[in-house]
C-alpha cells in the first residue's frame, strides 16, 4: 500500500516568513497553512515524499525568551494541524533564531515525541546548547547557502519518512551529537590502535575512535579580596562607539576593538556616542549608553568609597556574528592592556 | 536586502527592463556583497522577499571596482569613497563580486 506523504511543520521566525525585520522581532506566534518562505523549495525538493502542510511564525525576540506560554502556543499548533515532523530554521548564525528553533525543536520533541530537524552555522550559539539532542544541519554562516541547507534536510526528512534510522553524523552529515554508542568489533583495542599507529606513522589517513572534546574551558577568575580596592574597567561587545564610529568598527563580523576615553565622565553623555552594533535594536542604547554599559552607576560605587574606581578607558567591539576565534583574540588584547593598567575587574556587557 | 528594497528593485525592472539597468553596490564586506549581488542575479537567497524565485540576472557592480571608479570623477570618488575604500578589504570583496559575475557568465 502506498505510505501517505509526512506532514512536516516548518517552524521560521518574522523575516524569513516576509512579515519584516528587527521591527516585527516582537509579534507572538502564527500559523499560516503551506509553504511560507523558504519552505517553498523545501516543498520542492521533498519531491512528494513529504508536505509542508503549514507554517509556524514567531518574532525572534518573543521566541527566544523561551516562554513557556510562547512554547504551548507553538505546540498547539503543530498539535492541532497533525504535524508529523518539524523543521525549524536554517537559522544560520542568528543568534535568537537560533536559540528559538533549538527550544521549539527539543520541547516538540519532549512533549510530542515527533522528529525534528534544523539547521545553523557550526558557530551559532545555539549549537552548542542544543547539539547533543537535536539533528542540526551545519550551514554557511548567512542565507547565501540556503538551497544547499534545505537540499540536506530534505534528504534527511526523506530518509525519516522511509523509516531508515539516521547513521552517525559524520556519515549523514549533521553536527555530531557527541555521544557513543556500543558497537561489536571484529578485531581487538589493542589491534585496531596499532593499525592506527602505523598509518599515522606512515603519514596516511586515519581517524581516531575516540575524538577529544576540544571546548575550551574557561577558568573563573579568583574572587576579588577587598571590592574596596577594584579598579574597575568596561569592556562591551554591544558596539558602543563616540558618534561617526572614528574606528570603522563593522556592525556585523567585527574586525577590530577600540578604546575611548572617559576621564572626568560621570556617566555617557547622551548624544555624544551611538551603538553600532548590527544584531539588535539600539535606540534606547543610544538615549542612555549608561544602560548598555554602566559607567554612571560604577562612578557613584566609586563616590562611595565601594569600589577604588574605573579605568579611564573603555573596551568596544561589536560581537553580532563574530567568529568565537576572532572574540577569542580580541579577548586577550583587551585583557592585557587591562591587567598592565592595573585593573582587577572587569565588567562585560553583552546583548 | 530588506524586503521594501526588494520590491523597489522588482518595480524598477518592470519599469526600465532588466536589460537597461546596472545595479551598484556599497555593501562593506564580501559577505554582505555575495547576498546582493545573489538576490539581484539568481534570486532572494533568503525566500522572504519579493525576489524569491526571481532570477532577474541583472549586471552588479561594487563601486570599488576599478571599472566604476574610472568612470567618477577622482575628486569625487576620493571624497566620498576614499578613506572607506582604505578601510575595507577591497581585495576581497572585487574577488567576490568578480566570482559572482563568472558565475553568471
Amino acid at each position: 500500500m502506498k505510505k501517505e506523504p509526512a506532514r512536516v511543520i516548518h517552524y521560521m521566525n518574522q523575516f524569513f516568513a516576509g512579515v519584516g525585520g528587527e521591527e516585527m522581532a516582537d509579534i507572538g506566534v502564527s500559523f499560516r497553512d503551506g509553504p511560507v518562505g523558504p519552505g517553498r523549495p523545501l516543498e520542492t525538493m521533498l519531491a512528494g515524499r513529504a508536505h509542508v502542510v503549514g507554517t509556524v511564525i514567531c518574532g525572534d525576540n518573543t521566541a527566544s525568551r523561551g516562554d513557556p506560554e510562547t512554547l504551548q502556543d507553538i505546540i498547539t499548533e503543530i498539535e492541532s494541524h497533525q504535524g508529523e515532523i518539524l523543521v525549524a530554521g536554517p537559522a544560520f548564525n542568528a543568534g535568537r533564531y537560533g536559540i528559538a528553533c533549538g527550544a521549539v525543536c527539543e520541547t516538540v520533541q519532549q512533549r510530542l515525541g515527533l522528529r525534528t530537524f534544523t539547521a545553523m552555522y557550526p558557530e551559532n550559539p545555539a549549537v552548542e546548547q542544543y547539539r547533543r539532542s537535536l539533528v542540526i544541519v551545519p550551514t554557511t554562516s548567512s542565507a547565501v547557502g540556503m538551497r544547499d541547507a534545505l537540499a540536506r534536510l530534505a534528504v534527511l526528512i526523506s530518509k525519516t519518512f522511509d523509516g531508515t534510522p539516521l547513521g552517525p553524523a559524520r556519515e549523514e552529515g549533521y553536527i555530531p551529537h557527541g555521544i557513543r554508542r556500543i558497537e561489536l568489533a571484529q578485531r581487538t583495542a589493542a589491534e585496531r590502535a596499532l593499525a592506527l599507529l602505523l598509518r599515522k606513522i606512515a603519514g596516511s589517513g586515519y581517524e581516531t575512535e575516540v575524538p577529544l572534546a576540544t571546548y575550551e574551558q574557561i577558568v573563573p577568575a579568583p574572587p576579588l579580596t577587598k571590592l574596596s580596592e577594584a579598579i574597575v574597567g568596561l569592556v562591551t561587545e554591544g558596539g558602543l562607539v563616540p558618534i561617526g564610529n572614528p574606528d570603522g568598527i563593522r556592525h556585523v563580523w567585527a574586525k577590530n576593538w577600540a578604546a575611548y576615553d572617559i576621564t572626568g565622565c560621570s556617566e555617557f553623555a547622551e548624544g555624544q556616542f551611538e551603538g553600532v552594533h548590527g544584531g539588535f535594536d539600539r535606540t534606547w542604547v543610544e538615549a542612555d549608553p549608561d544602560r548598555l554599559l554602566p559607567l554612571d552607576i560604577i562612578r557613584e560605587l566609586a563616590a562611595a568609597g565601594i569600589v577604588s574606581g574605573v579605568h579611564d578607558e573603555f573596551f568596544s567591539t561589536v560581537g553580532n556574528g563574530t567568529p568565537v576565534s576572532t572574540c577569542s583574540q580580541f579577548g586577550r588584547e583587551i585583557a592585557q592592556r587591562l591587567l598592565k593598567d592595573k585593573v582587577n575587574v572587569a565588567i562585560l556587557s553583552a546583548t | 536586502m530588506d524586503l521594501g528594497t526588494q520590491q523597489h528593485v522588482l518595480d524598477t525592472v518592470q519599469r526600465h527592463g532588466a536589460e537597461n539597468i546596472i545595479v551598484l553596490l556599497g555593501a562593506p564586506d564580501p559577505a554582505g556583497a555575495e547576498m546582493f549581488a545573489l538576490t539581484l542575479t539568481e534570486g532572494d537567497p533568503t525566500y522572504a522577499g519579493p525576489l524569491a524565485g526571481v532570477s532577474l540576472g541583472l549586471r552588479v557592480y561594487h563601486i570599488l571596482e576599478s571599472e566604476v571608479r574610472q568612470l567618477v570623477d577622482p575628486a569625487v570618488y576620493a571624497d566620498q569613497v576614499g578613506i572607506m575604500a582604505l578601510a575595507l578589504d577591497s581585495d576581497a570583496i572585487i574577488a567576490m563580486m568578480q566570482h559572482m559575475r563568472d558565475g553568471q557568465a
